[in-house]
This record gives structure tokens, C-alpha cells and sequence, in this order.
């Protein structure tokens, strides 16, 4: 959404309401402080990184970094506080760094989940799975066959095999 | 009008239920996943024909996943502005997504437990939502969900950095855990900049109901994680469920004994007033409308306010929000005649027999 007053980003949204009437307000931290709405404009994510990269002057050669497969270069992200592929935390990664840790409260690294478990565990299910129905198959034919001990058998490792699995969703 | 949409009109949806635990305090628990597509560019660089893939690609995933409920798609290119309002106001959708531009939709599970934006800032934004305060079990069916979806779509990943997200504020676990908060009686206490002071010291985002780049109407207030990377999704959980609310809750309880014990009067006179606006006023606008529900919902919680319950309470409040309203309404009406039409609305659902 852009600032009613510049092309700016806006950032801060107001509705106000004036003689029983509402007026929906969209400024950018700057206009917003111009109008007397904001005491001190708070800084923007776009606006911290701008100021963060600002500091860390000198790096005119690195803004001309361009990533080889989205075409995104350090100055749009600089404008838009958004990346334009998953390459760019590679590509940027130098810049980024900073900017990462500053966002995330000096955190560095991923500890939480991870899809590479999730599709482990979504496979190992589905195997189980696989192997449930054909027992239950077995168990099928060997009740047919009148087996009962095989039938029996088979009873018990499906249960096993239940019980193992995550409730049904 | 979508049926579908239209069907949701009727109900109040899971997270307005105020059957959760702590709703006297905690209006609604939520849990948000942010995953792109490790094949295609963010949202920013994605052309049209890239977007059109990515949603057919993640719908048509979304459609065969397997759910814990029932659920139906929007595309959105295909709803109206009013639908659009009406999915904002049920927090199902952002006002990005509504106002966006672009091939893109949304998933909501019929109770409304659950929606998953396929084409907002990323890829996708998928959220389950509760009433009163049940964030971890909206994060267990948002692992779920993740999961099943997880299993068909190429997540982009990285060891050092997660899940990758288009900003790098949502880096890592790219979760957004929120409650939206009523905390009248701290603000009648004049104690509520404290409160934003505490959340900021710890690393936490105040935005008022309809998220971010709304401000706070009524006293209701979002409270989020501002960081997501460093942390697991339970410790990021345990520090909001076991630490922060515990506090904040305690801190409006606390402000509304001494409301009650101290200042009676004043306390019954605010009540007092919002009845009187909504039970006799003419002309009301949607944020009068809050404002005044704001103090009824404190006296329905306090038990100072008679042949109302928290249903009634929460119905009007999401049914005088403008989309809710022309609809339910069957037109569209400007200005005094709008304000006129809510006021008679409200009127009747606030009279003892009818609500």
C-alpha cells in the first residue's frame, strides 16, 4: 500500500473519525510525522535496513551485486525490505547478514523444524501404511483359507503395527 | 456472492466462539506458517505465468492433501470486493491478500478453523485459529496441515537459515504465533503504555484487530513474536503460553478487581454508556459500534450487564463490520443511511428478546 501523500511505502495507518464520519489514513513514517500525527516517526523495516546499510558505508561494489536467477539487485531489496528468490540468501548473503541479525534479535541460525523430517516421517507412515493394508490382506485370504494360526499371527502384528502409527487424522 | 462466502455469514466462526480457555481476557489464539516453493521466485520476481503456476500448483496440492476438516477454495481474482471484505474482517484472509492483485486464493476450513493463503507476500501463508487462549493446539493442527502439505510441495530450505521466506523477518521457523487480546480495564487504568513498553522489551509486536497496519479499535490488541529464527517453534510457544499471557492476563484481571473494588461507579458508568449507545442510538458508525461493545464485552465478563451473553456480543461485533454488514443488509447503503441501518440492527439484537 502506498502513502496517500508520496509514492513512499505507507506504514502507518489511521482511521480517523471526524463528525461521525471515518477517513481511512495511509502515510509513510515521514509524511505521518510531517502531519503532526506521529510524534517521532518509529523507523520502518525498510527504513532500519536503509539506515543499517547506510552505516556500513562503502559498499557501492556489492550493490551491484546481481542474483543470476531472479535478477534481484541489494538496492531493491534496500526499497522493498523483500527478497526475490530463495538464491538471494546466498547471493546477498554477505549484506544480509547484518540485516538477519538485527531482525531476529542476534539470531544466526534455524533451530526449529525441518521439512526434510517431516517428509522422513510422512514417508515412514506411508510404508507403514503400505504394509498394514497388505497384512490386512493376508489376513483376508488366510480367514478364507481357514488358517487360523497364520491368521492369528498376522492379527498380532497388525495390531503392533497400529499402534506404532499416528492416530488417524 | 460466493455461496460458499455465504454460507460463513450465518455463523460466528471458530475463533469467535469465546468458548476457549481465559476468553474473559483472550478473544482468539493464532498460529501462522509462512513456506515458498522451492522452485520458483518469491512473490516479487514471479511474472504472471509464474504466479499462475505456482496457484494451480498449490491449490491442486491443497485440494488433494489430506485434512483434519472439511474445507472449500476461493480464487480470488474471482470474489468480489465485498466477499474480499467480508473473508478480512473474518480474519481469514490479510487485507494484502484482499486488496492484492494477481492470480491467488485461499483455503478456509468450513468451521473457519483454519486458511491457508496460497500467493500473499509468500507462497503460502497457512493459519489456524481458536478461540480463547488454545495456541498449542493451533500449532499441532498448523504442524499437520504443514505437513500434508509438506509432502507433495518442495519447501525452500536452507540448514543455516530454514524456512525461506520473501523477508527476512520471518526467516527460520517462519511462524507467527498471536492472541488478540481485550484489555479494557488496563486501558481504563491508564496502564495499557506499560503494556507496549513490556512487549517491546520482549522482542513482541502490539497491532490492533485486523493485524498489521491497523491500529487498535476497542481495546482489542494483537500481540505477536517478533522474531523467527534462533527459536523451535515449542520454545517460541512455551515463552507466549507459559510466560507472556500468564502475566498480561493477570495484569487485566488484576486492573478489573481494582476497577470494581475501587472505582465501581466509573466502571458501570462506561458499561453503562455502551448500553445506552447501543440500545438507543440512531445513527452508528462500525467503530462506534466496537468502541461501545468494547465496554459491554468487560461488563458480559464481569457479570455487571444483564440478558446479554458473550455470543450475542461477538455476533454484533463482526456483523456491523462493514463487508458483514452490506451483506447482511442485501445492499449497499452510504453514509447516514448506513449508520442509520447498523443502529436499527444493533438495537434489535441488543433487546433481551431478541438477543
Amino acid at each position: 500500500m502506498k502513502c496517500d501523500r508520496c509514492n513512499k511505502p505507507a506504514t502507518i495507518h489511521f482511521t480517523e473519525i471526524r463528525d461521525g464520519k471515518s477517513l481511512e489514513l495511509h502515510l509513510c513514517g515521514e509524511c505521518a510525522a510531517k502531519s503532526g500525527y506521529v510524534q517521532q516517526a518509529h523507523l520502518t523495516m525498510n527504513e532500519m535496513l536503509n539506515e543499517f546499510v547506510k552505516a556500513k558505508a562503502g559498499m557501492s561494489n556489492r550493490d551491484e551485486l546481481v542474483c543470476p536467477d531472479c535478477g534481484m539487485k541489494w538496492q531493491e531489496f534496500k526499497d522493498t525490505g523483500l527478497l526475490g528468490c530463495p538464491k538471494d540468501y546466498e547471493v546477498f548473503s554477505d549484506q544480509l547478514r547484518g540485516v538477519i541479525e538485527n531482525a531476529q534479535n542476534g539470531a544466526t541460525h534455524h533451530t526449529g523444524k525441518t521439512p526434510a523430517a517431516t517428509m522422513a516421517l510422512e514417508d515412514s507412515v506411508k510404508l507403514r501404511q503400505a504394509e498394514l493394508s497388505r497384512l490386512k490382506k493376508d489376513l483376508t485370504q488366510a480367514l478364507e483359507r481357514e488358517s487360523y494360526e497364520v491368521a492369528a499371527t498376522l492379527r498380532d502384528q497388525i495390531k503392533a503395527l497400529e499402534a506404532a502409527l499416528p492416530p488417524s487424522r | 456472492m460466493n455461496p460458499q462466502i455465504q454460507k460463513l455469514l450465518g455463523k460466528n466462526g471458530e475463533w469467535l466462539a469465546s468458548t476457549g480457555p481465559e476468553s474473559a481476557v483472550v478473544v482468539s489464539s493464532r498460529v501462522r506458517l509462512a513456506r515458498n516453493l522451492a522452485d520458483f521466485p518469491f512473490m516479487t520476481k514471479a511474472g504472471r505465468s509464474q504466479r499462475a503456476e505456482l496457484h494451480r500448483l498449490c491449490r491442486e496440492q491443497l485440494l488433494s492433501m489430506t485434512s483434519p476438516r472439511p474445507f472449500f477454495y476461493i480464487d480470488m481474482e474471482k470474489t468480489d470486493q465485498v466477499d474480499r471484505q467480508l473473508l478480512v474482517e473474518r480474519h481469514l484472509i490479510s487485507k494484502q491478500h484482499a486488496s492484492g492483485d494477481g492470480s491467488r486464493g485461499v483455503a478456509v476450513s468450513d468451521d473457519e478453523a483454519f486458511s491457508i493463503m496460497v500467493n500473499e507476500e509468500d507462497h503460502i501463508r497457512l493459519q489456524v485459529i481458536r478461540s480463547g487462549l488454545q495456541l498449542r493446539e493451533c500449532w499441532r493442527e498448523a504442524d499437520t496441515l504443514d505437513n500434508a502439505l509438506g509432502q507433495h510441495l518442495r519447501y525452500a530450505f536452507s540448514d543455516r537459515f530454514g524456512f525461506l521466506t520473501a523477508c527476512p523477518t520471518n526467516l527460520g521457523t517462519g511462524m507467527r504465533v498471536s492472541v488478540m487480546l481485550h484489555l479494557p480495564a488496563l486501558k481504563l487504568a491508564g496502564e495499557i503504555e506499560k503494556v507496549f513498553v513490556a512487549a517491546k522489551d520482549m522482542h513482541l509486536a502490539v497491532r490492533g484487530l485486523f493485524g498489521e497496519g491497523t491500529e487498535a479499535i476497542g481495546d482489542f490488541y494483537q500481540i505477536s513474536n517478533q522474531t523467527t529464527l534462533g527459536r523451535s517453534e515449542e520454545e517460541i510457544l512455551a515463552e507466549f503460553v507459559d510466560v507472556i499471557l500468564p502475566r498480561l492476563i493477570a495484569a487485566e484481571l488484576s486492573a478489573r478487581s481494582v476497577l470494581e473494588q475501587e472505582r465501581p461507579l466509573m466502571l458501570d458508568d462506561k458499561i453503562g454508556r455502551a448500553v445506552g449507545l447501543l440500545r438507543n442510538a440512531r445513527l452508528l458508525s462500525s467503530e462506534e459500534a466496537l468502541f461501545g461493545l468494547s465496554h459491554l464485552r468487560l461488563g458480559v465478563a464481569m457479570g455487571r450487564v444483564a440478558n446479554l451473553t458473550m455470543p450475542t456480543i461477538n455476533r454484533i461485533f463482526l456483523t456491523t463490520q462493514p463487508g458483514h454488514f452490506q451483506r447482511t443488509l442485501g445492499q449497499s447503503l452510504d453514509g447516514d443511511a448506513r449508520k442509520a441501518a447498523r443502529a436499527s440492527y444493533v438495537r434489535q439484537l441488543m433487546t433481551p428478546s431478541g438477543g
